[in-house]
């Protein structure tokens, strides 16, 4: 009997193909385009995605799109969702159960970076690709794929070079000499800091660092961390709350009026839609945000197009993780019809380097790291009549080659400001 | 024949984990392990709340002072698992006799609340020490070294270490339960100021029985942060001590095989109620207010009255 | 320095109030039926979400949503005394214990589904949206608020029990079951109606807070049960007076706790709790039994 998934003839094209592509010879040997990678991928490609369910709308239209259009490389892209719950036992189990139990070839998602620390020995054994689609810390990439060659790694979300790094440069410009902080009390929010803090110090040399307040996960009352910012007087306010924190901190703050008092206030993640959205006409104007993606930019027609398509089908703007899930697929996909098969290996390595055109524009996979790098604007609030939210107006791109940090990540000439 | 059912059943129970490791596939491997590590978690535990009466809330901690005691011996002295996991339990035993020290003044809801706050404080610890513990991060790439010059990196070949550990549990909490010192501690449940009057120091063997059950949370520790490799700080959580208590209660707080059963159904359960639906946790506690509210005896209450009475008739017939 | 010192005591006066608005009826039912309810966290959970639907249909009016809301959440609290509390009383304590913590499952992924798993942003309650300037510094409006309900509700409470027939009997039932039934009251119908108001406090407490904090998500509910559980320990188990007092102790810790002593806060509190427990476990304010 054949194998399940495969007709006869499916074997009959499978063998003429290969008879066709031997005959012409190694110049063509590695055909490209739909009927070339046809014959070698056997049953659906099957993804294992974990993240906090809400962000699986991206996702769910990369999937309908490709599976529309003939799938990958003329499989079905099949995609099964478990819920992360920012747990790492969870995340492991539900990785094990991905790959051992259902049968993934890839896994995408991952929303915390320990998390995605703790995947990292996992993935290495299970041998499987990961995309990383939102966990946002540089020693994934840094360390883990880097210096420890775990190289089923791979990320397609902007790490927390854009939030410190990239932070910096806009900051540079601007008039404040004093900053101070309301971060998340963990790793994530440390490391932001830390970033800001030193690249701010290299690109100007007389800024100052107040106070840093942390608050730890899951903090509704921010009036003590709000306080602490204003008895520092610091000219800037700079804030990696995320999520439901940057909400309740927003609105408390304005209560508080430190919005009359710090005219700089820079929130890496305050673009997230969920954020603009929560907030709505209550997000003050003239605050610098930034994310992993924004959906006014880049302003050009396949962006667009997208944001049309996505506001169509789900009454909501796409946010970030919406745009990297999508992405994600695409990656896949690409990967996949380049190499001709699903199997890890040949898709690691066309996914090193790989070069892809997706909504938040180019993105070029860095070898040495496996980090996509791609560009991310941050922009200053304001309203817009035709959006019930504030969006970007005056916009800032830092190109992504300028704030990345650089392998071999060792030492200063690896981190920027760069000579070129 | 009925005499020796018992040691019959432990027999085919030791021949279906030592086949599981021989021929599952990898992922149901590793679901057996931590079906394995929670039962020796709360096997210990249960010593604790079933036998002497004592609900604590802050085992975690001591799973957590295992995993970390074990996964810095590995990153800052030497890869040899034996001695990382009697690190391990050595953290774990050092955490809980400090901290058992004062919780064992009290009873009931105040030991719970104490042990509560203990708990939290280990969490809060490692959480903020992050030059020693890696914060949220945890500690992270414990590597598993030759045991005794076999290899253990693979998951088939650790599962056999789990597994060993786990018949150890067994073997040492059946001999516990049945000794002297058990007797006196279900005494100290039933009547403490009995024991008292007896002689005996209630205090101090509360204490024991609290070292002890911290001890075998510490092993469960250490062997789930190589299983892992990495230590997550939310394991000395409260949310991770109350799971223990969920298993016990689930097998059956009274009976010796309840933290096992309780494992297996807790695990396998779960894993199958997320196949379905996204809403575990809706599905799982109203199993929980079922067995609550109809089956207080616990998955194993049953069963284990059936076979002892079993045996005692058996015993009796051959002595008459 | 005056102005901080200022603006970090009325930080913690109002978080204070917020958690004794919790831990109040967590310790009220402590107090009375004897059980430690993890689901008050619940309580105040679907409180604030109650809150918020209701006012949503009602035209945005935030004061019908209080008034409605947290006695929808009296229905829930009922159904969970009647047909499950009821019957786990006479058991051991991990029973009780566990009994609530399936509800805190149950609800919590509840909230989720209905409501979804996303925190929602919620609006700010006409009248008391602005703030007033004290020392110089803007404060909000709505805290002082929430700074007067606190106290009112603390004499509202002690005025019940202490002043009216229901509240003798209340006491006489928490004091000695046996007698109080020996007595002719209807001690199960008492725990249920005990229970159900303590669950209103809960839910009062969150459908105040959805515009304290500014938002709803769906694990609000388990960050506070712990806050109130500290609380109800520091004052003595079951007695509102410690309740209300360790809440202005709490509050007041981790508000200059986090301007001062930022790294260690939370292990600053779980260390006054468990030295509370330690050298006096009738609570601060409690009274030797």
């Amino acid at each position: 009997m054949a194998k399940k998934g495969m007709s006869r003839r499916d074997f009959v094209k499978a063998g003429l193909l290969t008879a066709a592509a031997t005959s012409l010879g190694p110049g063509v040997l590695k055909p490209t385009g739909l009927w070339a990678a046809q014959p070698k991928i056997k049953g659906p490609v099957k993804v294992g995605y974990q993240a906090i369910m809400f962000h699986k709308m991206g996702v769910d239209m990369a999937v309908d799109e490709i599976n529309a259009a003939g799938g990958i490389g003329g499989a079905k892209l099949v995609v099964e969702f478990r819920d992360s719950t920012l747990k790492k036992p969870q995340a492991i189990k539900n990785a094990r159960y991905f790959v051992d139990s259902w049968g993934a070839d890839f896994l995408g998602g991952v929303d915390s970076s320990g998390q995605a620390l703790a995947l990292a020995p996992v993935m290495a054994q299970l041998g499987k690709p990961l995309m990383v689609t939102h966990a946002a810390t540089e020693k994934l990439t840094e360390r883990e794929v880097f210096k420890k060659g775990i190289k089923e790694i791979f990320r397609i979300s902007t790490p927390v070079y854009q939030d410190g790094n990239a932070a910096a440069f806009v900051a540079k410009e601007l008039p404040a000499k004093s900053w101070a902080t309301i971060s998340p009390k963990y790793e994530y929010g440390y490391t932001c800091w830390a970033m800001f803090k030193d690249t701010l110090g290299k690109l100007k040399p007389d800024a100052k660092f107040l106070t840093q307040s942390w608050a730890p996960f899951g903090t509704t009352d921010f009036r003590a961390h709000i306080n602490t910012i204003l008895d520092a007087k610091p000219d800037g306010l700079y804030s990696v709350e995320w999520a439901g924190e940057l909400i309740a901190m927003m609105k408390q703050a304005a209560q508080a009026g430190l919005f009359k008092q710090i005219k700089h206030v820079m929130l890496p993640v305050g673009g997230a839609m969920d954020v603009l959205e929560g907030l709505g006409s209550e997000m003050p104007d003239n605050i610098w945000i930034s994310g992993r993606y924004f959906f006014m930019y880049p302003d050009d027609a396949r962006n667009k197009k997208w944001v049309a398509a996505f506001h169509k089908r789900w009454n909501h703007y796409p946010a970030y993780v919406s745009e990297t899930g999508y992405s994600a697929m695409y990656a896949f996909k690409k990967a996949v019809e380049a190499s001709g098969s699903k199997e890890a290996k040949p898709v690691i390595e066309a996914l090193e380097g790989m070069v892809m055109e997706s909504p938040a524009g180019k993105r070029v996979f860095r070898k040495a790291d496996h980090q996509a790098m791609y560009s991310v604007p941050w922009g200053l609030t304001t309203s817009n009549p035709k959006y019930p939210f504030k969006v970007m107006g005056k916009m800032v791109v830092i190109p992504a080659k300028a704030c990345f940090n650089r392998p071999p990540f060792e030492g200063e000439s690896c981190k920027p400001p760069f000579k070129s | 024949m009925g005499r020796y059912l018992p040691h019959l059943i432990v027999g085919l129970l030791g021949l279906v984990f030592v086949a599981i490791g021989l021929f599952a596939g990898r992922f149901v491997l590793y679901l057996t392990m931590r079906v394995m590590l929670l039962s020796i978690f709360a096997l210990g535990y249960n010593l604790l709340l079933g036998r002497t009466g004592l609900l604590s809330f802050g085992h975690g901690a001591f799973y957590a002072a295992g995993s970390y005691g074990m996964a810095l011996f590995y990153l800052h002295v030497s890869s040899d698992p034996l001695l990382g996991i009697i690190a391990g339990l050595a953290l774990a035993a050092f955490t809980a006799l400090i901290i058992g020290f004062f919780c064992v003044r009290h009873t009931e809801i105040y030991f719970a609340m104490l042990t509560l706050a203990f708990g939290m404080m280990v969490f809060s610890l490692i959480w903020n020490l992050r030059d020693i513990t890696g914060g949220d991060d945890g500690l992270v790439g414990i590597g598993r070294g030759p045991l005794l010059g076999f290899s253990i990196a693979k998951d088939s070949q650790y599962y056999f270490l789990v597994l060993f550990c786990f018949a150890l549990t067994v073997w040492l909490i059946h001999r516990i339960r049945s000794s002297a010192f058990g007797l006196i501690l279900a005494g100290i449940r039933e009547n403490p100021q009995r024991t008292s009057f007896a002689g005996l120091s209630v205090k101090g063997y509360r204490l024991a029985a609290f070292v002890i059950s911290a001890v075998f949370a510490g092993l469960a520790g250490s062997l789930g942060a190589m299983l892992e490799s990495n230590t997550d700080p939310f394991s000395a959580h409260w949310t991770h001590s109350a799971e223990p208590v969920l298993v016990s209660l689930i097998g059956g707080l009274q009976t010796f095989s309840g933290p096992i059963a309780g494992s297996v159904i807790f695990v396998v359960l779960r894993e199958t109620i997320e196949r379905f639906t996204q809403n575990w946790m809706l599905w799982f506690g109203m199993i929980l207010l079922v067995i609550i509210m109809g089956f207080r005896g616990g998955a194993m209450g049953a069963p284990e009255r059936l076979l002892r009475r079993i045996v005692r008739k058996s015993r009796e017939e051959g002595a008459s | 320095m005056l102005e901080s010192l200022v603006h970090s005591c009325l930080a913690g006066l109002s978080t204070g109030m917020f958690i004794w608005l919790v831990a109040s009826g967590l310790t009220l039912i402590f107090g009375v039926l004897g059980v430690l309810n993890f689901a008050h966290g619940s309580f105040y959970m679907l409180g604030a979400y109650f809150c918020f639907t209701l006012l949503s249909l009602m035209g945005d009016n935030f004061w019908l949503g209080l008034a409605f809301g947290p006695l929808c959440v009296c229905i829930v609290g009922f159904v969970m005394e009647r047909y499950f509390l009821r019957y786990v009383y006479h058991l051991y304590l991990p029973y009780q214990l566990l009994l609530t913590f399936a509800f805190v499952l149950i609800f919590d992924d509840l909230v989720k589904l209905i409501w979804g798993a996303g925190s929602i942003g919620s609006p700010t309650v006409p009248g008391l949206a602005g703030s007033v300037l004290i020392t110089g510094r803007p404060f909000p409006t709505y805290s002082l608020f929430i700074m007067t309900v606190g106290p009112l509700l603390a004499l509202g409470l002690w005025l019940i029990l202490e002043k009216t027939w229901a509240g003798r009997i209340i006491r006489a039932a928490s004091s000695d079951r046996e007698m109080a039934a020996a007595l002719g009251v209807r001690v199960p119908a008492l725990y249920t109606a005990v229970f159900v108001f303590g669950t209103w406090l809960g839910a009062m407490g969150g459908g105040l807070a959805v515009p304290y904090v500014g938002l709803l998500t769906p694990g609000m509910g388990e960050t506070i049960i712990i806050d109130a559980f500290v609380v109800a320990v520091i004052g003595g188990l079951g007695s509102l007076k410690g309740a209300f007092l360790g809440a202005l102790i709490i509050g007041l810790l981790s508000s200059f706790g986090t301007r001062f002593i930022p790294t260690f806060d939370m292990f600053l509190t779980f260390i006054l709790m468990a030295v509370v427990l330690l050298w006096r476990p009738q609570g601060l304010f409690g009274e030797a039994s």
